[in-house]
């Protein structure tokens, strides 16, 4: 088991082109930690952890396990466990030589690679298949074929590269609860690429949100999903992600009133408001909009385009009022009924509200963290 | 105004689902056969010219070669006579036939594991340059290849000249390493591995770019988790790309084997043949091929030649059999 310490990593292809895949990225990982690098397709986390595991070379920067700088160890030098995406599994061996053929390599005595093959087997629940070729798998099992390849050698570090993508949902369910009992298990140093926020949220320790090549948000899943930092991660992160407006504001009495009315915000907001200009983005979580009228210190009104039973909740899809190409979409109880075109008024508390600059897309810290009612914020998600 | 294609294409579905109702089943087969026959019958028309040049020139000749074989055959044909098993009886009392197969068999022998390992090995490389982003790895490529598309015969007498004992390159560079000079196609000892030098030359390009093919088959990220599992390149090599490309190879070793063993423009070419020598000095380049030919062409004793390239046939065949069955249980098929 290592720690990790990226230094300033930074990764162009290319030296004509000038896309660079991965820029200017530090993070310290610690030991027995769980990170999970989320985001879209193309935004460089396969680069980063080919270089961790020294498949790519750095441009610039620094990769530290422990104490030992990584730059150029090659990968045969780095015990470094890597399941990749495909799996890539040795298609010719047994499930028993794929996971033996790391501890031949390196010159392992036969009883002790058969002893350590079998332990690992045990506690993949692949007893059963254990003479059987990839092909006469299933995905699920070959997933953990791979999974117990990277593990037996007990590495240093271990790498995911969207480990669960070629599952199927339940599979993929499944396979997500025992990554978690498998880590709580051998407890090693791991990092996990994923553009599943599910996957993110419910494996981290913490979680690391890239977009273009650029580390975005380092946090817990509770803070990434709790207090986004801009409004790209708000909008990524959540299913579905956070609605989010960028509108005027202006002082009516008592209140502040948002798009023509749409949104109705306390006077306590004011301050942060005045600070921020004229026109700012709020965001709100579709599964913190109701139709209670207790915590009503927020409203927002819209009209009722469509409402889908997805059985554990209705999805509504709206749009605010007055300012129809703005939609949004709220998480309602099951049995809620609205007709389409029905005017309503949904409300949440003030601590469900976020503010982002309107220009730049950052985070707008409200007054104080005790402000925030974040202790409930994240229990219902 | 409506197009005609327009047409069909509105009506078609109609009529489809009309039929799916109303017509009975034989009606509706009837259509579709006649469009079934009218298909063959374009693939046919499509395969005629080359299945025509292959009969023509492959099956029958080859049908003939077995008819003759029964028959004293002069190529006047006045004197045909069928004889039976008589030349079969003839070649089974010729020494000489024997030496040629023995001929056959150690220039194959050295031949495939020759061809495996220099266009394996070349091919690796190749690979490598590829793979590391090597300027000029093209080049290399085409240079690799280039032999293969020049005609044997022309580059054999090149290669005449290189094994010259006198002044040809080939001594020189021995020389040069301290080695003693050779007669090569002056000597009965080392007139067959000259041939097998130039040989191998002229077909490297060609298995090389077999194997580059079963190499790329290999996926990189295989290679890769072998590394990071601590693996050598020699052990890579060994257990993940040697019996990944095992079907590469098996095809490697079958083509070798075959063209090892009909290998015939480049000995003719560089013993001699064309001034009406062939196969010496001593017969110790006269392999059955070449055996075949000045039967057949030198002394024109067709029908011999004949059964002699029906044994030869038959061997072939048996070989190809032997290592279709060593394979079933050495190559890996995914
Ligand atoms: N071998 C390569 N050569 C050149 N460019 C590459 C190479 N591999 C990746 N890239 C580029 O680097 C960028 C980051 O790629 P990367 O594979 O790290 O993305 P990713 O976050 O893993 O995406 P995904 O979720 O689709 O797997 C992309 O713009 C990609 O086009
Ligand atoms: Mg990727």
């Amino acid at each position: 088991m290592a720690s990790i310490v990226m230094k300033n990593i930074e990764k162009k292809y290319s030296k004509k082109d000038s896309t660079i895949a991965v820029e200017n990225v530090s993070l310290s990982i610690n030991e027995g930690e769980f990170i999970v690098l989320l985001g879209p397709s193309g935004c460089g986390k396969t680069t980063i952890l080919r270089m961790l595991a020294g498949l790519e070379e750095l441009t610039s920067g620094e990769i530290w396990f422990g104490d030992q700088l990584m730059n150029h160890e090659p990968p045969e030098a780095r015990s470094v466990g890597m399941v990749f995406q495909s799996y890539a599994l040795y298609p010719h061996m047994t499930v028993f030589d794929n996971l033996a053929f790391g501890l031949k390599a390196r010159g392992m005595s036969k009883p002790l690679i058969k002893q350590s093959v079998h332990e690992m087997v045990e506690l993949l629940g692949l007893s059963s298949v254990i003479n059987h070729r990839p092909k006469e798998l299933s995905g699920g099992q070959r997933q953990r074929v791979a999974l117990g390849r990277a593990l037996v050698r007990d590495p240093a570090v271990f790498l995911m590269d969207e480990p669960l993508s070629n599952l199927d949902a339940n599979l993929r369910e499944q396979m997500r609860l025992e990554l978690a009992r498998i880590h709580k298990r051998v407890k090693v140093t791991t990092v996990y690429v994923t553009h599943d926020q599910n996957e993110a949220l419910t494996l981290a320790d913490r979680v690391v949100v890239m977009e273009g090549g650029r580390v975005r948000q380092v946090g817990t899943p509770e803070e990434i999903y709790g207090s986004p930092a801009n409004t790209f991660i708000a909008g990524f992160v959540g299913s579905p992600g956070m609605n989010l407006w960028t509108l005027e504001w202006k002082l009516v009495g008592d209140s502040i009133l948002m798009g023509e009315g749409a949104i109705e915000l306390p006077r306590s907001f004011l301050p942060v408001l005045e600070s921020a200009g004229s026109k700012v983005t709020v965001g709100i979580r579709p599964e913190y909009l109701g139709l209670s009228l207790v915590h009503a210190d927020v409203k927002v009104k819209c009209k009722v385009e469509l409402l889908e039973n997805l059985g554990s909740h209705s999805q509504l899809h709206a749009h605010l009022i007055n300012e129809t190409p703005v939609s949004l979409i709220a998480r309602l109880e099951p049995n809620t009924y609205v007709d389409p075109d029905e005017e309503i008024v949904l409300t949440t508390s003030t601590g469900a509200v976020h503010l982002f600059d309107a220009v730049t897309g950052e985070r707008i810290d409200l007054l104080g963290e005790d402000y925030i009612e974040n202790e409930n914020r994240f229990t219902l998600s | 105004m409506i197009s005609p294609k327009a047409n069909t294409i509105i009506e078609t579905p109609d009529r489809t689902a009309d039929k799916s109702y109303s017509v009975p089943k034989q009606q509706r087969q009837r259509p579709r056969r006649l469009h079934y026959f009218k298909n063959q019958l374009v693939a046919y028309g499509l395969m005629f010219p080359s299945m025509a040049v292959f009969v023509m020139f492959f099956y029958i000749p080859a049908f003939y070669l077995l008819y003759i074989s029964f028959f004293h055959w002069g190529i006047l044909s006045s004197a045909t006579n069928f004889v039976g098993l008589a030349n079969f009886r003839t070649l089974l009392q010729q020494p000489l036939f024997f030496h040629s197969l023995v001929t056959s068999v150690y220039y194959t022998l050295v031949m495939i594991p020759a061809t495996v390992l220099l266009s394996l090995g070349v091919a690796l490389l190749l690979r490598e340059a590829v793979t590391g982003r090597k300027r000029g790895s093209g080049i290399w490529r085409g240079a690799v290849f280039l032999p293969h598309v020049t005609p044997i015969v022309a580059t054999s007498i090149i290669w005449v000249w290189i094994f010259n004992p006198q002044f040809g390159l080939a001594n020189f560079v021995l020389t040069h390493l301290g080695l003693p000079a050779l007669g090569w196609l002056e000597s009965a000892t080392w007139a067959l591995p000259a041939v097998m030098i130039d040989s191998l030359w002229h077909s490297l390009g060609l298995y090389v770019i077999i194997f580059l093919g079963g190499l790329s088959m290999v996926p990189r990220e295989l290679i890769e988790v072998a590394r990071l599992d601590g693996a050598k390149k020699y052990q890579i090599f060994r257990r993940i790309i040697w019996p990944l490309i095992s079907p590469t190879t098996f095809f490697v070793v079958v083509l070798s084997t075959i063209n090892s063993w009909q290998a015939f423009s480049q000995i003719f070419a560089m013993t001699g043949g064309p001034h009406g020598g062939a196969g010496g000095p001593a017969f110790s380049t006269t392999t059955d091929a070449v055996l075949v030919f000045q039967t057949a062409f030198v002394y024109y004793h067709f029908s011999l030649a004949a059964a002699m390239s029906l044994v030869l046939f038959c061997i072939i065949m048996v070989l190809t059999l032997i290592q279709k069955w060593i394979s079933d249980r050495v190559v890996f098929y995914r």
